[in-house]
């Protein structure tokens, strides 16, 4: 992992370094890493796309590379005892259909003692138990992170200021990590989700092979870009003064994702003890939007025999709350004759933004997979995912009309770094 | 792929350990007692206490001194390795070629930590941990 390919430099987004190395006598020496996976990723249906969380397409019966193929590159550059710089970009496919780069991390980091660091710039924004690390296949046991949780934060760094503490307590390692800042993701569809006076909160404890975490992120959401959703709410409003029903307009306020306050709190286990992995998450996402309030969860389980680990995992997504629908059903007597149907429109429209857009609506997925370490820094891993949608579509995009049924999906994948 | 598949197995099988022993070092001014839980913690980047030294990607020693201080084998350790790394959280230990390079880094820092088979062992480093 420690290999200096100055040409892999001029790919990433480094403008930080090299701006230092061109009033420096000594060019500290960097660091050039990498991660990647390429995989193939198939189901045994035409009546609904699979794809990873935000990914506008996905795939049906004729296998493709895109869901899971990605490729990162990392540099590293230690200015001092105390200073170094970290920039990372990252390719795959995200919020549209084809395979960009984005910089997933661009941060100094000031170390001020041994349990103790600070770092400002653009770091990954820890709300999953494995939230910064993804990406990296090679760094996980499936080939990717349960949609199910997955998909319900669509941000993946934070711009701002983090504090990370380390400390032991006897046998007991504890990780301590607070971010401030804002975060932006561009979302399938052409939106965009902005999180301002964002504040995560990371607490990790390992003790041997056990590992145990709590996480809470918290600040203000705003969606932009949704043009059926402000249409939906346009109506509403039109409605709500045209027919004097003040709660249609109080229900688009209540809607709308205009700096609203949003939570995610999750918890996790790991362990990896004599051969035996396990790994479990539990969340809970609040909004105070039309963006459902959901539980998530999921369980893996494996058992390492050598060079090889087959693992089970199952995940379910559930929406616990979403605003209450409060379109009345029909028009008081002497309304104008089109108040009844434009009501009954506008109420389905409010009914189907539980099942519309990024990371909304229920499924759950039962998996099983093996892992294979076939050779130094690269392994190899196959997986069979059984996919059931709830109340509609599921996570799933790109429905013919009425699809509504469980789907495998299969996939092989070879992750590697270096 | 059939034949690698064989390849494996039989990797699976033949592994019985051809161990030399493997000693943990710091420099020799370093007064300081350092515990294995220490040493797991520096070698697996949870602890920034001392700077390690590492032995080549592959080599019999790296993979002895992981097995038998952290309980991993080389790829586990790789795994944990690239969740720190590609998380901007911790840059993997400096690797060295030979025990006596590993030695050198020792002698040239305070605060390294290495391992280096039994017999290189001299005045210039302290044995730590035999394990």
């Amino acid at each position: 992992m420690n290999k200096s390919l100055l040409v892999a430099m001029l790919a990433l987004p480094l403008a930080v370094s090299s701006a230092y190395a061109q009033d420096s006598f000594t060019i500290p020496a960097v660091k050039v890493s990498g991660f990647g996976t390429g995989a193939l990723t198939m189901t045994n249906t035409d009546d609904a796309e699979f794809g990873r969380a935000n990914q506008p397409r996905g795939v049906k019966k004729d296998p493709r590379t895109g869901v899971d193929s990605n490729l990162g590159l990392q540099a590293d550059m230690t200015i001092n005892s105390w200073l170094s710089l970290t920039g990372q970009g990252l390719v795959r496919k995200d919020a549209e259909d084809d395979f960009g780069a984005e910089a997933t991390l661009a941060f100094a980091k000031a170390k001020v003692n041994d349990e103790l660091s600070i770092r400002v710039g653009r770091m990954g924004v820890p709300v999953f138990m494995i939230s910064e690390y993804r990406n990296v296949g090679y760094a996980n046991n499936f080939v990717r992170p349960p949609q199910e949780m997955y998909s319900q934060v669509p941000y993946n760094n934070i711009d701002g200021i983090d504090a990370v503490w380390q400390h032991a307590f006897g046998a007991t390692n504890v990780t301590g990590q607070i971010a401030v800042g804002r975060s932006k993701a561009s979302l399938a569809g052409n939106l965009e989700a902005e999180m301002k006076s964002l504040v995560v909160l990371n607490l990790v404890a390992e003790y041997g092979p056990f590992t145990a975490r709590l996480g809470r992120a918290q600040g203000k959401m705003t969606i932009t870009g949704a043009t059926s959703l402000d249409g939906l709410l346009g109506s509403l409003r039109t409605a709500g003064a045209g027919y004097r029903m003040p709660a249609l307009i109080q229900l688009a306020n209540d809607l709308v994702a205009d700096s609203k306050k949003a939570s995610f709190t999750s918890a996790g286990l790991g362990m990896d003890w004599n051969n035996i992995i396990g790994q479990a998450e539990y969340a809970k996402r609040k909004a105070d939007n039309y963006v459902n309030d959901t539980t998530s969860w999921y369980v893996m389980g494996g058992y390492r025999i050598g060079k090889f680990l087959p693992y089970y995992s199952h995940a379910k997504l559930s929406v616990d709350s979403v605003v209450a629908n409060t379109v009345p059903g029909a028009c008081p007597a002497g309304y104008p004759a089109a108040c009844t149907p434009t009501l009954r429109a506008l109420s389905a429209g409010v009914a189907s933004l539980r099942n519309s857009g990024t990371g909304q609506g229920e499924q759950s997925t039962d998996s099983v997979g093996l892992r294979w370490d076939f050779s130094s820094s690269v392994d190899l891993k196959v997986q069979i995912d059984r996919v059931t949608p709830k109340n509609g579509k599921g996570l799933f995009v790109n429905v013919n009309p009425g699809f509504n049924h469980a789907v495998t999906v299969g996939t092989v994948a070879v992750d590697f770094v270096f | 792929m059939k034949k690698m598949m064989i390849a494996a197995v039989a990797a699976l099988v033949l592994s019985a350990p051809a161990f030399a022993d493997v000693v943990v070092v710091v420099n020799a001014a370093n007064s300081e007692a350092v515990s294995k839980d220490q040493i797991v913690n520096v070698f697996l980047g949870k602890s920034t206490a001392l700077t390690p030294i590492d032995q080549a990607d592959g080599s019999a020693i790296r993979g002895e001194f992981y097995k038998k201080v952290a309980d991993k084998d080389a790829a586990q350790a790789k795994a944990l390795w690239s969740k720190l790394v590609f998380t901007g959280k911790a840059t993997p230990p400096k690797e060295v070629s030979s025990s006596a390079d590993v030695k050198k880094a020792i002698a040239a820092n305070p605060k390294a930590i290495g391992y280096i088979e039994k017999s290189a062992v001299d005045a210039t480093v302290k044995v730590v941990l035999t394990p």
